[in-house]
């Protein structure tokens, strides 16, 4: 009975497969259209997950919790001397200052991230020179070294020099001599980034001694970040306290808010294309309300009917989905989802050449199935029972 | 949290299955009314053409609903990355009342959407057409679960609020050590593979008594039934605290969404893949005895009986085989049991 059953099944996909072919103007523009909106849905879903990969990768070597002063609801300049008032919280490993801003380069109009510290007393600070694709990360010592990023060298049009030269608030030049250089392959987080130590920043801008923008805390034991964060709050209880977990929680939320927010307005797309396939599937020919007729007059019965229409959207969603998600693949993967980069990532002129990999898991593309192939299917299916029902007599007979 | 891309795909195919039932219960309402077997007046045709339509409808709902199970528990895993203190789909479940609730309602409902396409295909096997008025009134009364359904998980969604803690599911599951959010505990380990082993092996027996014996025995087949309801609650446990844990290879890890992560080869799906099925069709060989009384349909009955029954069996087999395999493996790679 399996046995018949099978070949029933093979048989009614075989007529399936024919009558999609004699349709094949209709068949294929559902599919491409059909595939076009997939594409549009799967691009989007794969760039979201890319791009909160690679937030998670980053974030995993910022410190475990930051501090910020917070005054009139506004993040200010902290004084170095709280630092004293961690000393008596267990399980902190090191307390690490750092000055962290902007500089709004006025001439090339352009933002640089400039980043002070004091990369001696990190933890991982040793580590830090194999960002580098040459020279060493900028010491204590050395007075006006620098480390930059990829754009910052092209905007700056180094070529060659090593010298340049930044103004500080009052407009008198500061000159700085590039000792280092990060490889593109942390670009997104070095593109835009200048490093130099704490005295060159407060110098650049022009921040008052014993002041710093933040402190980062590093902790020994991760399980403990909360309860130390928790301490570190109730001491002070002016600073902000930002814990990793926190930040990468946030990121995840943002993203999945922007892909939902995404996959909304692409839901205009897909409802159009549903009444376009409701449209399609309801336009009963003459010819095939005879061949149905035919097929009814032959035997065939209104479950049959309805299996072969099965089977053809069946046919139409999946051969949509792989041309669909391949095309969002190739779009993501080798154009850098050059369509959505810009809703998705925040706004800034030097933007990181990205090399988004998305990690495909069995899930996603079932996310992706069930936006699209589900409404598809919902859509097709009482304009086909329609057709299945077209009484033997009526196309014949008249 | 509407604003996420699972959450929305719930909702959308929530959405559609709703109006698919809609349209399938208006279809009700008229065969309920109006249907006369031995009529040839026009309503009767239009009618015996819609039943079609309703039937197609269910199915489709049936497939959804499979989908829509699968993409919640994903979703659930998706969310915990953003419910402080989640690490998994436990701890999102747990994030408010009604995500568990939701799960259960959503797998008792592809139950009984199953046991709803079987009558009908029996139905339809009989000339008469001798279940249409049973089919439909349960057809009606599935419509108050998919609504149930739709709202829990609309509720679930809806509470689900980025910032709450919750617990991971190493504390839900874990061995308790006077924390209150203890789901699974107090069972020994030894005694639960024992319940679990012997009812393997007893309803193999019963399955075998029921497939081996030329006359169809009703009690025999009730008590394969409510042996397979057993077993899947007890299977249901087992696999949260005994063998998830070997699965994972950690023996505090003990967690039965985890399994369906690629991190574990989608294990999960196998092991639900096969339990869910050999369930259903345990339970409706007996099911299916009902109605076997009504007319044209004895035959068919007896048929899909033995079907059944054949089948509940080979998936028993691959459930067993599945569920013993890590458990095995540990124990042959020089483990202590």
């Amino acid at each position: 009975m399996a046995q018949r059953n099978l070949e029933k099944q093979l048989n009614i996909l075989d007529y399936a497969l024919s009558s999609l072919w004699r349709r094949r103007l209709k068949s294929l523009s559902v599919l491409l259209v059909f595939a076009a909106v997939i594409f549009l849905l799967a691009s989007f879903q794969m760039v979201t997950k890319a791009l909160s990969d690679k937030a998670r990768e980053v974030l995993v070597h910022t410190p475990e919790i930051t501090l910020q002063k917070m005054s009139v609801g506004r993040q200010e300049a902290i004084p170095l001397a709280y630092r004293d008032r961690l000393a008596g919280i267990f399980g902190i490993r090191r307390v690490v200052p750092r000055i962290w801003g902007y500089y709004f380069d006025e001439v090339r109009l352009a933002n640089y991230t400039v980043m002070g510290m004091a990369v001696e007393e990190m933890p991982d600070g040793a580590r830090l020179d194999t960002a580098l694709a040459s020279g060493t990360m900028p010491g204590p010592a050395g007075q006006g070294l620098v480390a930059i990023g990829q754009s910052i060298k092209k905007a700056l049009a180094l070529e060659g020099r090593t010298t340049f030269s930044l103004f500080r608030p009052d407009l008198s030049l500061k000159a700085f001599e590039v000792s280092g250089e990060f490889s593109p392959d942390t670009d997104i987080l070095t593109n835009d980034l200048v490093v130099m130590n704490l005295a060159d920043a407060r110098d650049l801008f022009a921040i008052p001694a014993g002041l710093v923008t933040d402190l980062c805390v590093y902790v020994a034991n991760p399980q403990e970040i909360d309860t130390i964060a928790k301490k570190i709050s109730e001491t002070m209880p002016s600073v902000r306290v930002l814990t990793r977990p926190q930040i990468q929680k946030t990121y995840q939320v943002v993203f999945g808010w922007r892909s939902g927010f995404g996959s909304i307005c692409l839901l205009t797309a897909l409802a159009a294309f549903v009444i376009l396939a409701w449209d399609k599937a309801s336009g009963l020919s003459p010819e095939e309300r005879r061949e149905i007729a035919i097929l009814k007059v032959l035997g065939w019965q209104t479950s049959d009917i309805l299996v072969v229409r099965f089977w053809e959207s069946v046919i139409v969603s999946g051969l949509a989905c792989v041309v669909g998600m391949t095309a969002a693949y190739i779009h993501v993967v080798y154009f850098a989802a050059s369509l959505f980069r810009p809703v998705l990532m925040g706004w800034s002129v030097l933007r990181p050449d990205l090399h988004l990999l998305p990690r495909l898991a069995a899930g996603d593309i079932l996310l992706t199935l069930a936006f699209t192939v589900i409404p598809y299917l919902a859509a097709t299916v009482i304009p086909a029972w329609r057709s299945a029902t077209v009484p033997a007599d009526s196309a014949l007979g008249g | 949290m509407f604003l996420n891309p699972w959450s929305l795909a719930l909702s959308l195919c929530s959405l559609i299955v709703l109006v698919l039932g809609a349209v399938a219960g208006r279809t009700a309402v008229r065969v309920l009314r109006f249907w006369e077997p031995g009529s040839d007046s026009n309503r009767q045709i239009r009618l015996e053409n819609a039943i079609w339509l309703s039937s197609t409808l269910i199915a489709y709902g049936l497939g959804f609903q499979i989908i829509t199970l699968i993409l919640f528990v994903l979703a659930a895993d998706e969310f915990c990355q953003v419910i402080v203190g989640a690490m998994c789909a436990t701890g999102a479940l747990l994030a408010n009342p009604y995500g568990m609730p939701a799960l259960l309602i959503k797998l008792v409902g592809v139950f009984f959407y199953g046991f709803w396409i079987l009558l009908h295909q029996l139905d339809i096997r009989s000339e008469q057409y001798p279940l249409v008025r049973l089919k439909y009134l349960t057809l009606l009364l599935l419509l108050p679960l998919l609504l149930l359904d739709v709202s829990l998980q609309t509720l679930y969604i809806a509470g689900i609020k980025p910032d709450i803690i919750t617990s991971c599911c190493a504390v839900v599951f874990g061995e308790s050590n006077g924390g209150g959010s203890n789901l699974l505990s107090g069972y020994s380990q030894q005694g639960l593979l024992l319940a679990f082993a012997g009812s393997i092996v007893s309803l193999a027996a019963l399955g075998l008594g029921l497939g081996l014996s030329r006359r169809w025995r009703p009690w025999l087949a009730g008590l394969y039934a409510a042996g397979w309801l057993w077993f899947f609650g007890l299977s249901l446990v087992v696999i949260t605290t005994v063998i998830s844990s070997y699965v994972y290879a950690m023996p505090y890890h003990k967690c039965p969404f985890c399994l369906l992560k690629p991190e574990y080869y989608y294990f999960g799906f196998a092991l639900y893949g096969t339990l869910i099925p050999a369930t259903f069709f345990g339970v409706s060989a007996a099911f299916a005895g009902l109605v076997r009384g009504r007319p044209g349909l004895a035959g068919v009955v007896a048929r899909y009986q033995r079907l059944a029954v054949r089948l509940s069996l080979i998936l028993l087999g691959i459930f067993s085989g599945l569920s013993f395999y890590h458990y095995l493996k540990y124990l042959v790679s020089g483990g202590e049991g």
